[in-house]
């Protein structure tokens, strides 16, 4: 596997990616992808960020009818992800050295929706790149062939970072994220969020609702090192363990407890506030 | 079976762990209190929950228990009456919802009485009403709160068969021992069962509220006065000051949530009139406007409010006692020397931020920053090249790596693809340090600072002192306000702050004071995750004096921060003017020994947690008691108080540089 392979997650999306809305958030989209218009999409994590890009990758091809092989490309960001990585570099093929494009290029030269996801934990020269490529001019340079990559029509560049998170180091520049139309997302509420869990989980609504209950019972600790609380995703493990068999109270205690917190007193906390909300094995 | 004998469960023991759940489960922070109505043969207090008053939570101190666990459920139970429409209770609506309510006489309740006690006096034995609706909500509550956290079942089994077993702690009057009996699952044994256990199953649905368990009491007074008049006039058992508090408590939330509104509807109907006039100017006519009247009424019916709210609040706070701080609290041990234990969750530490200030005061610090500028600088100025350091292997840099590269070659030669990290670069060393500037706050840093003899001024009068019609003040420059000890603090703390602004150290300004074991103060001037800016500056110099000095609790809660930060090193700066006291900080008021050891004992847990402790003092008889206080002699007596700004700074960058 080359390394320009590893860095891009490539989804086929041949069936629709399940997403409940919560807001406008999908007709702002559509919007802001008819418009050509970049997008930064903010929030904490397992809030359905990801799911909604998929999502909105299915419908937009859907739309489109356009038949392609990748229609999204996902580049999971990190420290050592430098340009190279995402533009592409010459590899060795027996004698010969030839140009391997990178995942953010093919999605250029394609017309794919690209998602940059934390951009922020990227290095400057990765995120610096994609300055030509969010304003009018929507270009690529490649310096190592010489190349100047127009951006096919169809082309979108998507990013997201979750505030809360990220030092003070890695904050997102201004002259970076006053490219992007942003869509704030957060966990959603009681009603949506049994809703999704019930469907993601196999659960019956009963069960669902006293996972989502547990959400926003833990949610209520953000002052105790629980900015983001219990994501969304969590509940969901949860839910699919219990749909696998496992006892309630000890699915969320691998999955929710366990995973929020290595600190004794608050995982007995934590609990605690599973003990209340689910009932006791019978 | 029970033979009588439990073990014993304090509330000290389970208290941070149950703190955490009940600020989960009530969606914000409450304050834990012992309740002081409870005894100490606790179980009386499992039979009836002590109210949740505002944001305080009021707990047995002990439980007879095996179950530490019914402390959740006594927490919980508090917390479902607000959560399941227990509070809050209006008589307007309860007109509405009970038939045939409106138009009974009602009696004369006290002056401040809630919408709940109004209601009571509807009935021909209002504490005997109240004592039922405190029995049908029991019942619903418990319901609900099953419903929605079914987990607290099997502890709900518990609390009743603990209190089957013990029929001193049921109610007197027949009635609501019987719905007492019901709630509990215990066998029905009134003559009353047969009317008020069929109305009481009518509010073991999920979905019910108050006004249905008002009108479940409407219907029982109506039926048992059918049946058996004399029942209603039975002496009922005392009804929970506290709960009428709480209901006076939320009423009043929702009086200045109306006082809001009001503000709102005044500024609205006046801008609007001021349009108005404006596009009408020159039209004349003296008529009062129609709008000029409605403004008046809703300032009028603001202004009512306003006093009424005034009222309220002062009458609420002599009811309480001392005004609960608004501010998160925490529960910290006490040493005390003479018992050689600790006192559990003896103090309550309240941390409050301080309001920033806008004046003289900011201008002040910038001054003194201004001024200290060149001596902090040469001071970093020898840490500072060691600030940096090459990192190898990385993708770009200002220098080949040579052996990256030397690999990189055999690779290619083997036919494998090279690693194109090649490179090196120097790169800034992020410090791992974090710092907590704690202040003494006390009402002594208010003397004046003594300077020493100053040079005589110029005379007042002019040179012509021969001429008495001449004689005049010259040049009398104004007194200047007298500087305080207090004064120089704050500037030492910004100059600190500024020094480790540009280390790049993570670090908190913090201020303490307090009075009494139950109300120690930690202010936050700049907390560790904020930055230095304006806003932070101004919150240093907002720091006034305040009262005590009780150090212990406040060096526990500054290490419980730096523990928390996740940094290496990790360093606690206290800045005081005199030895710990307070007015209960030992038994005998004067007597400072109690303070100095817990103080001493807080400073050896902060070793012992890997916090970097030093003590610095203005007070000049400070070699007595900071020899026997900090470990390793780690402390310093500033002669000069003028002298501190530079004396801290260089004690900071003597122990992190």
């Amino acid at each position: 596997m080359t390394l320009a392979r590893e860095a891009g997650n490539l989804a086929d999306l041949g069936t629709e990616p399940y997403y409940l809305p919560v807001g406008d958030e999908v007709a702002l989209f559509a919007a802001a992808y008819a418009a050509r218009l970049p997008v930064l999409l903010k929030g904490p994590t397992g809030c359905g960020k990801t799911r909604f890009v998929e999502h909105m990758a299915w419908r937009l091809r859907q739309r489109s009818g356009r038949d392609l092989d990748t229609p999204l490309v996902t580049i999971s960001c990190h420290e050592d992800l430098t340009a190279t990585d995402l533009v592409g570099r010459y590899l060795l093929k027996g004698d010969e050295t030839v140009w391997s494009d990178g995942p953010l290029t093919r999605a250029v030269r394609t017309g794919a929706l690209c998602y940059l996801d934390e951009i922020v934990e990227a290095r400057k020269d990765a995120t610096v790149l994609i300055h030509s490529l969010t304003d009018h001019r929507r270009i690529l340079p490649i310096d190592k062939t010489g190349e100047l990559v127009s951006a096919h029509p169809d082309f979108l560049l998507i990013i997201s970072y979750n505030p809360g998170y990220q030092s003070i180091l890695k904050d997102l520049k201004h002259s970076t994220r006053q490219r992007f139309v942003s869509l704030e997302f957060d966990y959603p509420d009681l009603e949506r969020e049994t809703e999704i869990i019930a469907r993601e989980g196999a659960l019956p609504e009963t069960v669902a609702k006293r996972l989502a209950v547990i959400g926003q019972k833990v949610r209520n600790l953000s002052a105790h090192g629980f900015e983001e609380g219990a994501s969304t995703r969590l509940l969901i493990y949860t839910g699919q363990l219990i749909n696998k068999g496992i006892e309630p109270r000890r699915a969320a205690q691998a999955a929710l407890v366990d995973a929020l917190s290595d600190d004794r007193s608050v995982q007995a906390a934590l609990a605690d506030i599973v003990d209340a909300v689910l009932p006791a094995p019978r | 079976m029970w033979d009588g004998r439990l073990g014993m469960i304090a509330l000290a023991d389970v208290e941070q762990r149950l703190a955490l759940f009940a600020e989960a489960m009530n969606g914000g922070h409450l304050h834990i209190r012992a309740s002081a109505d409870a005894p100490l043969d606790a179980h009386q207090a499992t039979a009836v929950p002590s109210a949740q008053s505002g944001d305080n939570l009021y707990l047995p101190a002990t439980l007879e228990a095996d179950e530490p666990g019914l402390y959740r459920l006594l927490a919980l139970q508090q917390i479902a009456r607000r959560e399941f429409g227990g509070l809050g209770f209006r008589l307007s609506i309860a007109y509405r919802r009970v038939p045939g309510l409106e138009g009974a006489a009602a009696g004369a309740p006290p002056s401040r009485a809630s919408d709940r006690w109004r209601f009571y006096h509807h009935f021909p034995n209002p504490r005997l009403a109240a004592a039922l609706l405190e029995g049908f909500e029991r019942i619903r509550l418990n319901a609900a709160m099953a419903h929605a956290y079914p987990g607290i079942l099997p502890l709900l089994r518990v609390q009743h068969s603990l209190l089957r077993q013990r029929p001193e702690t049921h109610p007197a009057s027949p009635a609501a021992l019987s719905l007492f009996q019901f709630a509990i699952g215990a066998a029905p044994s009134c003559p009353q069962d047969h009317i008020l256990h069929p109305i009481a199953r009518r509010l073991l649905p999920p979905g019910t509220d108050i006004y249905d368990s008002a009108k479940a009491l409407w219907d029982a007074f109506g039926q048992l006065d059918a049946q058996a008049g004399e029942a209603l006039q039975e002496v009922s058992d005392p009804v929970s000051a506290a709960l009428e508090l709480a209901e006076r408590q939320v009423r009043l939330e929702d009086w200045r949530q109306e006082e809001r509104r009001l503000d709102g509807a005044l500024l609205a109907a006046e801008m609007l009139e001021s349009e108005q006039l404006e596009a009408s100017r020159g039209q004349g006519g003296g008529a009062v406007r129609d709008e000029q009247v409605n403004i008046k009424a809703i300032r009028d019916q603001r202004d009512q409010l306003s006093r009424r709210i005034g009222l309220e609040h002062s009458a609420l706070r002599n009811a309480l006692g001392a005004e609960d701080q608004q501010g998160r609290s925490y529960r910290y041990d006490e040493w005390d020397c003479h018992a050689q234990a600790y006192r559990r969750n003896y103090c309550r530490l309240f941390e409050l931020a301080l309001p920033p200030k806008d004046d003289a005061d900011v201008a002040a610090l910038r001054c003194a920053l201004e001024a200290s500028r060149p001596a902090v600088q040469q001071q970093l100025e020898q840490i500072k090249p060691q600030g940096r350091q090459r990192r190898w292997g990385l993708a770009d840099g200002d220098e080949v790596d040579l052996n990256a590269a030397i690999a990189a070659r055999q690779d290619i030669r083997a036919g494998r693809f090279p690693d194109e990290r090649l490179y090196s670069r120097r790169e800034r060393i992020h410090r791992d340090v974090c710092t907590v500037l704690l202040i003494d706050l006390s009402a002594s840093t208010d003397d004046p600072v003594e300077k020493p003899d100053a040079p005589p001024t110029a005379s007042p009068y002019s040179a012509q002192e021969d001429d008495p019609y001449l004689w005049a003040k010259a040049n009398a420059a104004p007194t200047p306000p007298q500087r305080r000890i207090i004064d120089v603090q704050k500037e030492a703390a910004a100059v600190m702050a500024a020094a480790m602004e540009r280390l790049g150290d993570s670090y908190g300004v913090y201020g303490f004071s307090g009075y009494g074991h139950e109300c120690v103060e930690f202010y936050v001037a700049k907390d560790l995750q904020e930055p230095f800016n304006a806003a932070a500056l101004a919150r240093i110099a907002a720091a006034q004096p305040k009262r005590s000095t009780r150090m212990g609790p406040a060096i526990r809660h500054a290490v419980h921060k730096l523990a928390n930060s996740g940094n290496a090193l990790k360093v606690l700066l206290i800045l005081s003017d005199g030895f710990p006291q307070d007015c209960d900080y030992g038994p005998e008021r004067g007597n400072h020994e109690y303070g100095l050891h817990d103080t001493a004992k807080a400073l050896a847990e902060a070793q012992q947690k890997g916090v970097e402790t030093f003590c610095v003092t203005v007070d000049r008889s400070g070699h007595d008691y900071l020899r026997r206080m900090c470990p390793d002699a780690r402390y310093a007596v500033i002669e000069e108080l003028e002298d501190l700004p530079a004396a801290l700074t260089k004690v900071y960058l003597g122990l992190v540089g």
